[in-house]
């Protein structure tokens, strides 16, 4: 693939940075992702299992479309595309410039570790003395001071940890290929003056800094350290405020005005710390306060010595800048801590109990506590620790923790196979997500999860046994107080900014929320308010995988906006370089061996080579010391320019390294990458590795090599226009998103206006005039010379396939003409259900929540007649058969009760509920309303409120779990809370070739990494039509699937997978078994030609079909039956 | 008895096992060098006439092992090697090999643990039930 010109910076490689920079790149935009941790996949790399499924699917995100420009494995593994460079350990040091034309300097944290040189033998680790709790297991287990951030990672280069390094050289000896550099001696050259008047201060700071290598001087005056200055040249001066005679804020200022480029830290007292402060605005670059904890004064030095070694790091352009920067999580030892975290050895954090389900954590995903060893046999989940807490200032609910509680207590039965009690303690269940209500009740109904509703006041260790048990004590919602002792206690912490976040905003120049996340403009979660710098994933507040995912494609488009807008190409040209055509020479295959420093010894070479060198096929056969070093590849790439083969086969320890570097190696020879393959013999390093297990190994991958199929990877064309059917906000927003890239878009709505749902909405919880959005977002595209806008339109029917679907529409009076699109938005939307229950219609006393806000928008309801109202919530959802919870009516009820109270602070408000589901921010409103003197009632779905109609009043009789007793409500409106339900006729759904779930909504092809695709490449589905969904959440959903679009339009020729399917016709029966066996409906019958194609872009490359064929008519290349017998015939060499 | 090594051939599907098997190669864990590994991009494209080959070729034992149910990469690729697995074992007695010689496992990409365990565990299962028959009774 070849780059269109422009370039984003997505900042933060966890998931949701993944998503963005995958989506910018699959579009031909060339990405750097960067992170400031080792490794890629952000908190996803410490977690195995996600819900719904338990398991994991992240591999789901790679391109399903242009295969082979990115990395086919694992992606917790890594990650590799054409487009993408990702740097690692890797900051923001500045940004400047205009939206498209950004200048952002970069600075990477040197390493003590050549990546060049690293092989990954472990060697250091074994000899090191030093052992520090590991943060990839939370914690729970040590690690070395030289390790591997990430043991399933590649590449995986050791890393050193410098604050914890003692620099014993002990690794330095041990590296086989020199790779490590622990630089004690250029330390020497940093030379640092420590100027104060104790005498006591100065000479243990010297000791500290000179234990750690530096050069130190000391001055014990302001004026001592001057003439210091100007005699020797110093990189980073200490100073001490506090000084008698010249004070440290005045050395400051000479010592800046001789030398602007010293770096000076202040040293300070307590109590002037403002002093310091000061300081820093004229020229200092931190400060310490004493007395010091030396590790922190050490770490300081470290790091301005890191950044002294660096320089300045790299400027770079960039069109827009991504922060993916996630979030950090809340330390119960910080805080109150009545649960003992920290102090009781069982009572452990969430993430830590995902280290413990996991197989590479420090239990090796046994069950155990791993304190003492114990099995878990009882434990206990408290919810909202850290989140909808006043005392800790979390007024905001952390969205995940509800659903990662219930997926524990899952893994936790699944691993002790159900031999367990699971308790859960929660406030309210937040299952707000789609599928969230069903996987609880399954979780409740099924696998016995109990679900306690209750606050426990406190942890204490159980006294009467002595096996670290602890004893949980709490008031159920009754009041009455129960002890019960429990072998674990999971604490569910929530949210905080990632840190460095604060310095990050100021430096970037965007806004923070009261709590000090990023803030994002009214209506979009992805505008940080800094045209350019977009917000992807949980950086502005947490978010579950398929929510981070979601906003990361919106948060792409923007960022391709901003790039397009500022003169990105948007067409990608098609890769146009020649291969050399080899598909009539006989197989000539290089064969090269790496043999790993010399770990390879065990096998001999010339046996090797006299046994492969019997095959015609192989022409030459090489063993090479080192081939993942820059040194060894070179020796490896002339050799395949010095033979010139039409194969290339490469055995090495880890063959995912060389993926990316055989293509490119293959293309400087001018060799199709396709014929290229790296076998990786690295599968057991504790027993010597056999020359018949290598020679086997080989001889699989040349049986493969040998009949792979030289001809180019299949393309079908695209027809660069889009299809949006629904003209609500999501399909307004989808359409300006793809027409904004120079798209032509038919946008279709059955309504005669555009608009939908926000026709009545008046405004947003938080305040936000709806009217402003849709009178915006309707101008626009009405104006849009791009756009078509069909009203009084329906669809009829479609038939085609990603690329060029042909779709049938009708207008009103009943024309109908045909569309051609390439792909489809499907953005029906939906609307509020209809009430049955609690007499409405009987009464024009019993409202809806969306009546009502009509009623209070024409004004004819006036709020200070009212002298009490009630509000009931869930009104026929969250119970079969609609049981989904629709987001938007708590927050609904919210506005209205705080407007209502606004109007009438007389009015009583009585919201009766089942769960609250204020998340995220709007947790600070559930807050407001409560403070405003709304009563909230919590009823159960068994214990339904009763309703009982007058002329003048509602009576409603509910039951009060505080007071343990029946209450009668007198009021005078009665306003139900019903949900949303889709307006997605099954059968448009279906005339594209995707599906509805069991609710009427897109069925999404993967709820966690493809949330807005269908199944069917080139469907997807966006706005409420998709989900119940708040218009800023619609507007990120319809962004994303305008994202996912752009994918496609960009080409003109959409390229497959080299490893697809295919068929032999002459051999094909039209059985259409294989048909059936698609996952992707990639393959269809040609009744005129009798045919069965095989759509290249759809096809995934599984095999499925080619498993199913009787006549073996159907194979997937790469792995044809011939190639497969040949490789099992091979593994008995 | 005890001097016999059996071989043992293992399909993996590329996304899943084959990452566990070089998680379990890289976290330098123990486990039998007579296992030999095919890569295949999932369990759902193994053909039975592979597994079939594979005993008639001298195998001991066959492992088929593919991601967790529900965590396909394909969708239900997993699925339909269950299925395929379970005819497969019912038609092997017919060529003269125990049932007990074909594996279906789940192993996922971070269960590098489980591999090595599944990997002994299974070659202590095939040692015991002796070579396979191929290698006796056949001609090939």
């Amino acid at each position: 693939m070849k780059r269109k010109i422009g370039t984003a910076l997505v900042a933060g490689a966890g998931i949701s940075g993944i998503r963005a920079a995958l989506d910018l790149a699959e579009c031909g935009y060339g990405v750097t992702l960067i992170d400031r941790c080792p490794h890629i996949g952000g908190i996803l790399s410490q977690l195995d299992y996600q819900f719904p499924t338990d398991r994991c699917g992240m591999c789901k995100m790679l391109p399903s479309i242009a295969r082979d420009d990115s990395s086919q494995y694992c992606l917790r593994k890594g990650l590799f595309h054409e487009n993408i460079e990702i740097r690692l350990s890797t900051e923001i040091i500045s940004l400047e410039g205009e939206p498209g034309h950004f200048k952002v300097m970069l600075r990477g944290k040197p390493g003590l570790i050549s990546h060049e040189l690293c092989t990954g033998c472990g060697a250091c680790t074994a000899v090191c003395p030093v052992e520090v709790p590991d943060e990839f297991n939370e914690g729970l287990s040590l690690r070395k001071a030289v390790y591997l951030p990430v043991p399933h990672a590649i590449p995986n280069t050791y890393v050193i940890d410098t604050d914890a390094c003692t620099r014993c050289g002990a690794c330095e000896e041990a590296c086989p290929t020199a790779a490590i550099r622990l630089s004690q001696g250029e330390r020497r050259q940093f030379h640092i003056l420590v100027v104060d008047d104790e005498l006591i201060v100065r000479d243990s700071l010297k000791e500290w800094l000179e234990d750690e290598g530096f050069s130190v001087d000391m001055a014990e005056s302001g004026p001592e350290a001057l003439e210091q200055l100007a005699n020797c040249a110093y990189h980073l001066m200490l100073a001490d405020i506090k000084m008698t005679g010249m004070d440290g804020v005045e050395l400051l200022k000479k010592a800046k005005e001789a030398l602007p480029d010293l770096c000076v830290v202040m040293m300070t007292a307590y109590a002037t710390v403002e002093t310091a402060v000061e300081a820093m605005k004229i020229g200092a670059l931190d400060y310490l306060i004493k007395p010091f904890d030396p590790n922190a004064l050490i770490s300081m030095v470290l790091r301005i010595y890191q950044d002294f070694e660096t320089g300045q790091g790299h400027l770079s352009d960039f069109g827009a800048v991504v922060l993916c920067g996630g979030a950090a999580y809340f330390n119960p030892a910080e805080s109150k801590n009545p649960f003992g975290y920290g102090v009781l050895p069982n009572v452990i954090t969430s993430l830590e109990f995902e280290r413990i389900l996991s197989g590479t954590g420090p239990c090796q995903g046994k069950l155990v506590r791993p304190s003492d060893g114990k099995a878990i046999r009882k434990a206990a989940w408290i919810q909202c620790v850290g989140s909808r807490d006043l005392q800790t200032d979390a007024d905001f609910c952390s969205d995940v923790c509800c659903m990662y509680a219930i997926k524990e207590c899952l893994l936790a039965r699944e691993k002790a196979e159900g031999e367990i009690e699971t308790t859960i303690f929660y406030m309210d269940m937040r299952t707000f997500g789609k599928s969230f209500q069903r996987y609880r009740d399954q979780a409740e109904n099924e696998q016995g999860v109990r679900f306690e509703r209750g606050r426990i006041h406190s942890v204490i260790q159980d006294k009467e046994d002595n096996e670290g048990n602890l004893i949980l004590h709490y008031s159920d919602r009754g009041g009455a107080l129960h002890d019960e002792s429990y072998d674990m206690v999971i604490l569910a912490v929530g949210q905080l900014p990632a840190a460095g976040m604060a310095e990050l905003a100021e430096m970037l120049k965007i806004p923070l929320n009261p709590w000090g996340f990023a803030q994002s403009e009214p209506f979009s979660l992805t505008q940080t308010g800094r045209e350019g710098i977009l917000l992807g994933g949980s950086f502005s507040g947490l978010k579950d995988i398929g929510e981070s995912v979601t906003q990361a494609s919106a948060a792409a488009l923007s960022a391709s906006r901003v790039i397009h807008a500022a003169g990105g190409s948007q067409e990608i040209e098609s890769d146009t370089s020649e291969y050399r055509d080899v598909s009539r020479d006989y197989p000539k295959i290089l064969v090269l061996v790496c043999t790993c420093g010399n770990r390879l010894s065990a096998s001999d070479p010339q046996e090797i080579v006299r046994e492969l060198e019997k095959d015609p096929a192989v022409f030459h056969v090489e063993f090479l010391g080192q081939t993942c070093t820059a040194e060894g590849w070179d020796r490896l790439a002339g050799l395949a320019e010095k033979y010139k083969p039409n194969r290339i086969l490469i055995a090495a320890c880890l063959s995912y390294i060389y993926a990316r570097k055989l293509r490119e190696l293959a293309r400087q020879i001018g060799l199709n990458p396709a014929l290229t393959e790296a076998v990786s013999y690295h599968q057991s390093a504790s027993n010597p590795r056999g020359s018949g297990n290598l020679l086997s190994l080989l001889r699989m991958g040349i049986a493969r090599l040998r009949h792979a199929d030289p001809s180019p990877v299949l393309s079908v064309p695209v027809c660069q226009e889009a299809l949006v059917v629904g003209g609500g906000i999501a399909g307004m927003t989808a359409a300006l998103a793809v027409a904004d890239h120079g798209f032509q878009v038919y946008l279709i709505e059955q309504a005669e206006v555009l608009g939908g749902n926000l026709r009545w909405l008046q405004k947003t919880i938080e305040g936000y005039e709806i009217k402003t959005l849709l009178d915006d977002t309707r101008m626009k595209v009405e104006k849009h010379p791009r756009i078509q806008v069909h009203i009084r339109t329906r669809v009829i029917a479609s038939y085609g396939q990603v690329g060029s679907f042909f779709t049938t529409v009708q207008d009103e009076e009943g024309l109908t003409h045909t569309l051609e699109h390439g792909v489809t938005v499907l953005a029906t939307g939906g609307t509020e259900a209809a009430a049955t229950s609690y007499g409405y219609g009987t009464s024009s006393l019993v409202v809806t929540q969306k009546e009502l806000e009509q009623k209070l928008a024409e004004k004819s309801l006036d709020p200070k007649k009212l002298a009490a109202v009630v509000m009931i919530q869930c009104v026929g959802s969250r119970e079969e058969p609609r049981n989904y919870c629709s987001r938007v009516c708590c927050a609904s009820a919210l506005k209205h009760a705080l407007y209502l109270k606004s109007q009438n602070p007389d009015m009583a408000i009585y919201v009766l509920y089942r769960d609250m589901m204020s998340y995220g921010f709007a947790e600070t409103y559930f807050t407001q309303a409560r403070k405003a003197g709304v009563i909230f009632i919590q009823y159960e779905v068994k214990e339904k409120p009763r309703v009982k109609i007058s002329d003048q009043s509602v009576y409603v009789t509910v039951f009060d779990p505080i007071l343990g007793s029946e209450l009668e409500i007198e009021s005078d409106l009665l306003v139900l809370a019903t949900g949303i339900v889709p307006a997605l006729p099954e059968y448009i759904v279906t005339t594209f070739g995707a599906s509805v779930d069991r609710d009427g909504f897109f069925q999404e092809a993967e709820s966690k990494w493809r949330p807005v695709d269908s199944l069917k490449e080139g469907v997807f589905g966006c706005g409420i039509a998709h989900s119940p969904r708040s218009a800023a959440e619609s507007v990120i959903s319809a962004e994303a699937a305008a994202q996912r679009a752009l994918r496609i339009l960009s080409y003109k020729q959409l390229p497959g997978g080299k490893f697809t399917a295919k068929v032999r016709h002459s051999l094909c029966s039209l059985c259409e078994r294989c048909i059936a066996a698609c996952p992707y409906g990639a393959r269809v019958i040609d009744t005129d030609s009798e045919k069965i194609q095989v759509n290249p872009v759809m096809c995934q490359g599984c095999g499925s079909c080619a498993a199913v064929c009787p006549n073996s008519a159907s194979f997937l290349e790469g792995y044809s039956i011939r190639q497969m017998l040949e490789v099992v015939d091979a593994a008995f060499a | 008895m005890t001097d016999f090594e059996p071989t043992i051939i293992a399909f993996v599907c590329n996304w899943c096992t084959y990452t566990a098997a070089d998680l379990a190669g890289t976290s330098r864990l123990s486990y039998p060098q007579n296992v030999r590994l095919i890569r295949v991009m999932c369990t759902g494209m193994v053909d039975p006439q592979y597994v079939i080959k594979a005993f008639l070729e001298g195998a001991d034992g066959v492992l088929v092992s593919g991601c967790h149910p529900g965590d396909c990469h394909y969708i239900n690729g997993n699925f339909k090697a269950r299925r395929r697995i379970k005819l497969l074992k019912e038609i092997l007695p017919q060529f003269g090999f125990e049932p007990e010689r074909l594996r279906l496992t789940w192993i996922g990409a971070s269960d590098g643990i489980r591999f090595a365990e599944i990997m002994r565990e299974l070659s202590a299962q095939i040692r015991s039930l002796g070579p396979g028959g191929a290698k006796l009774n056949m001609v090939i």
